[in-house]
């Protein structure tokens, strides 16, 4: 099984597109962190004085407004009064802050390219005809379909490693080594809470990792059935890109139909947990997981099952 | 005796057509052995079904003695193929192609061994080029050294000469007769018969999905003695050459006159004495041309006769 596997992975560094995928991610990060870096607020060492004026400047506001507006300007004060309370700086910018504002959101480009190398993984196979080579070896075929599957999460692991190491080190460039344990507000939809920086970026990549094994799942499994990458990636595209907006469709429908709730896409997206605990009233995470798992089963059992039965005659 | 391969009764139906039916053959140790018919009758479904790429509807497949249902890894490592035009991944090199190759046979296949086997098909000076670059004469070279690589029993080869050139097919010929040599049997496919004849020890036709005749490429020696040959003679003077054949030597038949060339029915041992014959009547022999049978015109004769009895 580890030749195989081996065998797999020399196959997909054997191409040069494996390599641009690593660099481009690099990239990325380094152009968000200057981007970051140049279009938002310099941390400033003396917040305190800063916040404590602004919150005078509203009182002062508060003092000649209308009624109206006074409700409004209270609760403005009060949501900098947290800033105070909770000692938290609202412009703070150390690595930790990028890699939870911003590193985050490039996590949907592993996601693009894991599709992408998914999906040609067995696809070519069929395409180059060289499928045929290689299924006549002293191997059990699911065993052949599963040492790609390995490799494929292998690369995935790899492009996610590339993720999290070149935005540490980039933010660490550009804005210096910050305390993990920093005190962040996050907006939910609950309103805002108080959050660890650095754990909640592992939280988030943590719960990024089950989307990206079940996108990555259906773009294999695409692959394998249809033996057409280009199939395959545009369905694992599409999932990739449309999933938050018809798992929001869904949400809305699952008041009416309770059968909604158990369709893949309002779970697709773990990420959402980690700044609320739940998506719909009965909906936690535990929930979204065995939904997930379930639908991972039958993937998986579609992938091996057709697979193995099916007759090279390319 | 234990064969290289031994297939019985092979049959493939996809719905309700039967592609494949019943068809069994054994593939001695050593032997090349052929499997010829028009396009379409089954041989490509027939070597698939024997290399596990297409599932059997029914029959057994045993490689060296090793079942392939019972004993499919054992087994499979028995063989090895080159099915069609051999393909390879192109942005790896030829090496890494074989090394991925080795890897996945059961037994360990050194390094050393993939430069024997690259130097035994003269693939050692492009080995590290990258397969993009590769002829097709050469990736088919590097085709026969994926086959090799762990030294199967037997070669199952599936239409290799298509699209080769005349040296490539020469080339490739030399290899087989090496290989079996060697001891290494051979399993072809072809619906070139001529190349079929220059290649194979037997032969099976196949058509319509069925086996329907088997048969050694040279015919044993006794029995084409008894059995009429064409010979073609030219001499100086035809017509009284018919004449003295038809006064002192009545068995002899001439079946076609034209210029200076009669064409001669007859048995084997009388071709001395009529020459003999020509040569005391002053008649100049400039050649005497023994007509073999093609493996064409066998094959077209038996597959005409199986049509004849289909129709009756």
């Amino acid at each position: 099984m580890i030749g195989l596997i081996q065998n797999e992975l020399m196959k997909i560094f054997g191409k040069v597109a494996s390599w641009i995928y690593i660099a481009i991610i690099v990239l990325a990060v380094l152009i968000a962190g200057i981007i970051y870096m140049k279009f938002s607020a310099e941390p400033n060492p003396n917040w305190r004085q800063d916040t404590e004026a602004e919150i005078a400047m509203l009182e002062n506001q508060k003092a000649s407004a209308s009624e109206e507006e006074k409700g409004m300007i209270q609760n403005q004060i009060d949501q900098t009064k947290e800033f105070l309370d909770e000692d938290i700086n609202p412009n703070a910018k150390t690595n930790w802050h990028f890699m939870n504002d911003v590193v985050v959101g490039v996590s949907s480009l592993v996601t693009l390219f894991v599709v992408v190398v998914g999906s040609a993984n067995v696809a070519a196979e069929f395409s180059d005809g060289t499928i045929k080579q290689l299924l006549i070896r002293p191997h059990q075929r699911w065993r052949i379909l599963l040492s790609k599957y390995i490799a494929v999460i292998l690369y995935a692991l790899i492009l996610v490693l590339t993720l999290i190491v070149s935005g540490y080190i980039i933010g660490l460039v550009l804005f210096g080594n910050g305390d993990f344990n920093m005190k962040i507000f996050e907006i939910t939809l609950e309103g805002r809470k108080v959050a660890i920086v650095g754990e909640q970026f592992l939280l988030k990549m943590l719960y990024f990792i089950p989307s990206l094994l079940m996108i990555m799942t259906i773009a294999f499994m695409l692959s394998t059935l249809f033996k057409n990458q280009a199939i395959s990636v545009g369905i694992g595209i599409f999932v990739l890109f449309f999933s938050s907006t018809l798992g929001g469709i869904i949400l809305m429908l699952a008041d009416k139909y309770t059968w909604a709730k158990f369709l893949i896409f309002p779970h697709l997206d773990l990420t959402v947990y980690a700044l609320q605990e739940r998506i719909l009233q009965d909906i936690t995470l535990p929930v979204s997981l065995s939904i997930l798992a379930v639908y991972y089963a039958i993937f998986m059992m579609l992938t091996f099952f057709f697979f193995q039965k099916r007759d090279i005659s390319i | 005796m234990q064969f290289a391969l031994e297939v019985k009764s092979l049959t493939k139906t996809i719905g309700k057509k039967t592609i494949v039916n019943d068809v069994s053959f054994q593939v001695e140790k050593g032997e090349i052995f052929g499997l010829l018919g028009p396009n379409g009758a089954g041989k490509t479904t027939i070597i698939r079904m024997i290399v596990s790429l297409i599932n059997r509807t029914g029959g057994t497949v045993l490689v060296n003695g090793k079942d392939l249902d019972n004993s499919f890894t054992a087994a499979m490592n028995e063989l090895g193929a080159i099915v069609e035009n051999p393909e390879f991944y192109k942005y790896l090199s030829g090496f890494k192609n074989l090394r991925h190759y080795a890897r996945m046979a059961l037994g360990e296949v050194s390094d050393e061994r993939i430069n024997e086997v690259t130097k035994l098909v003269g693939l050692e000076k492009a080995i590290h080029d990258k397969v993009r670059t590769y002829s097709l004469g050469m990736r088919q070279r590097l085709g026969v050294a994926q086959a090799i690589l762990h030294k199967p029993t037997i070669l199952i080869l599936d239409e290799p000469t298509n699209g080769l050139d005349p040296q490539g097919i020469r080339e490739f010929r030399d290899y087989l007769r090496f290989l079996t040599s060697q001891g290494t049997s051979v399993l072809v496919s072809s619906h070139l018969l001529s190349e079929m004849q220059l290649m194979c020890d037997r032969f099976a036709i196949i058509e319509h999905g069925k086996l329907i005749h088997i048969s050694s490429m040279h015919e044993n020696d006794a029995s084409e003695a008894e059995k009429p040959k064409t010979v073609i003679v030219e001499i100086s003077d035809p017509i009284i050459a018919a004449k003295l054949l038809a006064e002192h030597m009545p068995d002899i038949k001439v079946t076609s006159k034209e210029g200076s060339r009669l064409t001669l029915s007859l048995r084997k041992d009388k071709i001395p004495s009529f020459n003999k014959l020509f040569v005391e009547n002053n008649i100049d022999v400039f050649e005497i041309m023994n007509v073999k049978a093609t493996l064409e015109d066998r094959f077209l004769e038996i597959t005409n006769k199986d049509r004849k009895e289909q129709t009756t």
